[in-house]
């Protein structure tokens, strides 16, 4: 199980940790209402493919459950749980949780 | 080869040429342009066939160059994007001067520690034709240079009907997918809107600006389109798309989304040039090969091709994709379908696919060696939602400590040699990596 505010914290620490990684400062003070993806984001395609993928190494570490995040089910939603923080954090508690 | 186009360009006067964030231009612009390019050649008074890198995104300075130096029979190597492997192509192709291109200006430059003619190049001399080279990832941790025979290429183009549809640039001038929507819409007269960034954003307001009608895109960047929400857009008219496989699930939402659009496939490799194909049954991604310039076969369920804008090989590769009369092995894995039709299906090798672009494994196990800290590592393809596949690694760590500094320093330390496609976006710490092939290439 996993709760939201732990969901936030983490999506929150891999960005900052990606921020650095690329040299984006933006990301470094990231919160609930960035968005990843789309109009005016932080991110473009290959950074969002690469914090999908370290979020889901992050979610095995913390609670032992491998996930995929961006499976067929999250890319059919009419509103894509990757275009802002709050979004995500909301997806990955829907994901863990069903697992 | 540059006398019919500019005989159009003459004749399509006053006709939108390009549109992007260097402005408007329209033909007779980019006449004047081809001059200034053509006389600033001239000045340099070379000798004989002289290579030349022209760097930067689309652009009326790329037309102008592209023009100037393919009527005076000289070598061209496009490049764009990501420059961290702008180096080793410049040295693969002993390319003697560069031209930094910025939208109606450019800056010409030559590389002094360059002297040797590429001698590589001979067969084009003697035809006195021009050279177009383009690149793909290598196995050997250098990227695999091909030469297309530029004349023969851009006279493919020459029984183009007249356009007025607008076309957005998707890809650059290094890319063969790129080169085909910028001689396309040269040769039909038709406007090519570049965006600012292919960003889903930037692309759709270029799209609503200029009412853009034909969208070429990859099956990523139309599923990253969806996911951003930018799909306002009711100009387009035609969408094509090609390079990757297109996964049935995203053709099916991108034809409820895109409703007023046709969706139509391309298919084409940077060794044989793009192919005229058409799909029989939009719902389904069977494609037939119509082209009078091609011949296809499948052997063991891999697509091979014969074409009259095919390379003869790679120049610093091994040419074992070549066969002695003239096929070219794709390495895509095909089905074929009813009525003449086939279907790709991927790839039959290694080769991983991330949104269109060819990334060869030992290309990037050869940049994750060199970080320190890193004693053995495997790349290989994985699938994924958005991008289609992208790069994972297998490493072995020298030491168990702080693996997360680690990732982070192979990343950041195949980001300063390999584009951004390249670099892996998952890496697994492991105690050790079963594969024969990685032995065979280290020391």
């Amino acid at each position: 199980m996993m709760t939201r505010p732990q969901s936030l914290a983490l999506v929150l620490k891999r960005l900052r940790a990606l921020g650095q990684e690329l040299d984006r400062p933006s990301l470094l003070t990231a919160d609930e209402q960035t968005r990843l993806f789309g109009d005016g984001a932080a991110l473009d395609s290959m950074g969002l493919v690469t914090l999908i993928s370290d979020l889901e190494e992050d979610i095995y570490r913390e609670c032992g459950a491998r996930v995929a995040l961006a499976d067929e089910k999250a890319m059919s939603r009419l509103t894509s749980p990757f275009r802002r923080v709050n979004l995500l954090a909301d997806y990955i508690i829907e994901v863990v949780n069903a697992g | 080869m540059s006398a019919w186009i500019l005989e159009r360009f003459k004749t399509f006067k006053d006709r939108p040429a390009l549109a992007g964030p260097f402005g408007e231009v329209s033909y007779t612009d980019l006449l004047q342009l081809v001059d200034v390019a053509d006389r600033e050649l001239g000045a340099l008074n070379l000798k004989g066939p002289t290579a030349f890198a022209i760097i930067g995104e689309q652009s009326p300075a790329l037309v102008a160059w592209l023009v100037a130096l393919a009527a005076h029979q000289h070598f061209i190597v496009p490049l764009a994007g990501d420059a961290a492997e702008h180096p080793k192509k410049l040295a693969q192709v002993h390319v003697q001067w560069i031209v930094f291109l910025d939208g109606l200006k450019w800056k010409l430059l030559p590389r002094v520690d360059e002297s040797a003619a590429p001698s590589f190049l001979g067969y084009l001399v003697e035809k006195k034709h021009a050279g177009l080279i383009l690149f793909s990832s290598g196995t050997s941790g250098t990227p695999k240079a091909m030469v297309q025979d530029f004349t023969i290429l851009w006279e493919t183009y020459r029984a183009r009907r007249e356009s007025h549809l607008p076309i957005i640039a998707m890809m650059g001038g290094d890319h063969i997918g790129g080169i085909n929507t910028l001689l396309g819409a040269l040769s039909a007269g038709a406007l090519l809107v570049v965006p600012e960034s292919r960003a889903p954003r930037c692309v759709a307001e270029a799209i609503r600006k200029h009412g853009v009608i034909v969208l070429p895109a990859t099956p990523t960047f139309l599923n990253l389109l969806l996911v951003s929400g930018e799909t306002h857009l009711p100009s387009l008219r035609l969408i094509t798309y090609g390079t990757e496989p297109m996964p049935l699930i995203l053709l099916h939402r991108l034809r409820e989304t895109f409703g007023h659009a046709r969706l139509i496939q391309t298919f084409g490799t940077s060794e044989t040039g793009i192919l005229k194909i058409s799909s029989p049954n939009p719902d389904s991604t069977f494609i037939s090969i119509d082209d009078e310039n091609v011949e296809w076969k499948i052997i063991n369920d891999e697509l091979w091709l014969r074409s009259k804008t095919q390379v003869p090989g790679y120049l610093n590769a091994s040419n074992e994709a070549f066969t002695d009369d003239g096929w070219f092995r794709t390495g895509d894995r095909v089905e074929r379908g009813p009525g003449n039709t086939l279907c790709v299906l991927g790839r039959t090798g290694e080769l991983i696919n991330v949104g269109g672009e060819k990334v060869m494994p030992t290309e990037v196990e050869s940049a994750i060696l060199n970080t320190p800290g890193v004693i053995d590592c495997r790349v290989f393809g994985e699938k994924n939602s958005i991008v289609g596949q992208t790069v994972a690694a297998e490493v072995v760590a020298q030491s168990a400590e702080d693996p997360e500094k680690l990732r982070a320093l192979i990343r950041v330390t195949c980001r300063s040699t390999l584009s951004a496609y390249k670099v892996p976006t998952r890496i697994n710490f492991v105690p050790s990596i079963v594969s024969t092939r990685l032995k065979k290439l280290r020391p």
